[in-house]
């Protein structure tokens, strides 16, 4: 099992070192988000009322309310960001199985007796480093834009310890593997490339626009915002909030965030072992 | 039946509940034999190789690879044959070498012994200079061969080769055969493909089988099949309208058959070359004007023409496989082209 998972993840790497340009797009995307989007798309939250006027009568009231304690709208949007490319990222990792099953490179692997889990665990390895390295990228450029005047850009303010840096690192590396493995499985189980880009577009923008990743916590209808707070990309990045600008304005600690999470990914998990198992399977 | 390399017993694939792929077929190779499963584009040997590659469930039927029964131990079979596709199912964007160290691991053979059998492999298809160049700058020719090394990386006691030359020119596939010829002396290898290439099975096959809407219509060696024909055949083409020469050339001396087919008659003889004056004189002395005459020495057409009643490639059907293969190629390098 460990030889051919190796063989297969080194297949995978080596494809993806060969396509620079898709390294470069990959990078363009959140590197224009956070220049244009996040700079030019900015609330001022001493302008804001909330549902109720005279609700919030301090700035720090507001800010609470409004971006969950992060002192402005690019520090909150920088960490929805890294959410945001979890989705983005991965979703290509179901593509590329579609389009090595029209070249026939799938049909080459599946004639050797590599079982299911390395072609599976292959893939899902590489599919889930991309966004894992896309949000450190994601992070760091947010937090040198902070410092290059007339740009907007993530201020920490909360002491970040290593119990939280670890907590960071757990909430990339499960949102990445639950999105790999989600789009993953729909590359497996499907054929037709437009199929594939109808699915997961189903998939996609409800799961981000229902999510707080982009919008400003305080400006969602209460109705979102109960939808939000289930959703995995609302749950990695509450994590990344908590422990940027600090936890009170939220009711959990970043640990029943994460737990929140990690069942998401265990129950994708699982169930991707199922239908990929089967679809996988000798004489399938 | 033991000591076989391949047996199936009434093997068969419905797809849909309707569609009889492959309908029950029984066949036996033998360890070490090239046995040809020889069949126009739709007549089920690209569904036959699946099943006995362990790639698809059979509908019903057995089929026992290596000695091994193919629906209890799948996974085991796949370790000991190998299987050349009719498409590349080379990775584009790796190196020739890569690709088989990676095929290497599939088959769980540890990294360093992967290695050396690569470039054992790579040396014993004539692939040295490109090695270490990426798949998609490969010609025709050197990318079959790239296939076929991959297929051996586990060195299989059982090669499938499905269509492996279509898309390739002569040369191509001279070369191509060459190889699996050579391999063949060296190992003793067991060697299953399936062609429409009737030249191919005929000069490569130590035994074939015709198959025709998913069934077996004859099998046999290649000389074996060619003498069932009992000797020549001639084709006589007439005029539209010209009278019926059935009963004029029935009676000629070593005439053994006659069968009328779109305006041509094809005359199963003795001797073709003592019939034609023969036949000619007497059609003239009929008022029949003939204006075509062919002598064949039986080949494999006739062979596929004899058991199905009708062409290899039939009228009408548009493109020639030869054709079609070309086209396909041309398509799969267009995709390629624009993925990348």
């Amino acid at each position: 099992m460990f030889r051919e998972l190796a063989a297969l993840t080194r297949r995978e790497f080596l494809r993806l070192a060969r396509n620079p340009a898709a390294i470069f797009t990959s990078l363009l995307l959140p590197l224009l988000y956070l220049l244009l989007f996040g700079n030019g798309f900015t609330i001022n939250p001493a302008s804001f009322v909330g549902p109720n006027p005279g609700q919030f009568p301090t700035l720090p009231d507001a800010l609470a309310y409004l971006f969950r304690g992060a002192p402005s709208y690019y520090s909150y949007f920088a960490c929805g960001m890294v959410g945001f490319v979890a989705v983005t990222a991965t979703l290509f990792a179901g593509a590329n199985v579609i389009f090595d099953k029209l070249f026939g490179v799938f049909k080459r692997v599946r004639g050797t007796p590599a079982p299911s889990a390395a072609v599976f665990g292959s893939r899902l390895i590489a599919s889930a480093t991309q966004p894992i390295l896309l949000a450190v990228f994601v992070l760091a450029l947010a937090i040198v834009f902070a410092h290059i005047p007339g740009l907007h850009g993530l201020t920490v303010t909360a002491s970040v310890g290593i119990v939280g840096a670890l907590e960071v690192i757990a909430a990339i590396v499960l949102i990445s593997l639950m999105f790999a493995t989600l789009f993953l499985t729909f590359g497996i189980l499907l054929e037709v490339p437009q199929t594939y880009f109808a699915a997961v577009n189903t998939i996609n923008l409800p799961v981000l626009l229902t999510s707080d990743a982009l919008y400003p916590w305080g400006t969602m209808p209460s109705w979102l915002q109960t939808i939000s707070q289930y959703n995995p990309v609302s749950l990695a990045v509450n994590v990344l909030r908590e422990v940027f600008f600090g936890s009170a304005a939220y009711p959990y600690g970043p640990g029943i965030y994460l737990a929140g999470l990690l069942g998401w990914t265990v129950v994708l998990v699982g169930l991707a072992i199922v239908l990929v198992g089967r679809a996988l399977r000798p004489l399938a | 039946m033991s000591g076989e390399a391949i047996v199936t017993e009434n093997l068969t694939k419905i797809y849909g509940g309707k569609v009889h792929a492959v309908a029950g077929i029984s066949f036996a190779v033998k360890p070490g034999e090239a046995f040809g499963f020889l069949g126009p584009n739709g007549a089920g040997k690209t569904t036959t190789v699946s099943m006995l590659t362990a790639g698809l469930q059979p509908t019903s039927g057995s089929a026992v690879i290596d000695g091994l029964d193919l629906a209890r131990h799948p996974e085991e079979i796949k370790r000991r044959i190998g299987v050349i596709f009719q498409e590349s199912t080379a990775d584009q964007d790796l190196t020739g070498r890569e690709n088989l160290e990676v095929a290497a691991g599939c088959y769980g053979i540890p990294s360093g012994e992967g290695r050396a059998r690569a470039k054992a492999l790579i040396e014993q298809m004539q692939l040295v200079e490109a090695a270490n160049r990426l798949a998609k700058t490969y010609s025709g020719g050197m990318r079959r061969r790239l296939e076929l090394a991959v297929g051996l990386i586990n060195r299989p006691r059982i090669l499938f080769l499905d269509e492996p030359t279509l898309g390739l020119d002569p040369q191509g596939r001279a070369g191509f055969w060459s190889f699996v010829q050579k391999l063949r002396r060296e190992t003793g290898l067991t060697v299953f493909v399936t062609t429409h290439y009737l030249d191919e099975a005929d000069g490569m096959c130590d035994r074939i089988a015709i198959i025709d809407h998913g069934k077996i219509v004859a099998t046999g060696a290649p000389t074996e099949l060619k003498d069932r024909l009992g000797g020549d055949v001639v084709t006589l083409k007439t005029a539209d309208g010209a009278a019926n020469v059935t009963e004029v050339v029935r009676g000629l001396p070593g005439v053994s058959d006659v069968q009328k087919q779109d305006g041509t008659y094809r005359v199963k003889c003795a001797s073709g070359e003592t019939l034609v004056p023969i036949a000619v004189e007497a059609c003239a002395k009929a008022g029949v004007g003939i204006l075509g005459v062919t002598v064949k020495r039986p080949s494999l057409d006739e062979v596929f023409l004899e058991f199905t009643g009708r062409e290899f490639r039939e009228e009408g059907e548009g493109l020639t496989a030869t054709d079609r293969a070309v086209m396909l190629n041309r398509i799969q390098g267009q995709m390629r082209g624009g993925r990348r």
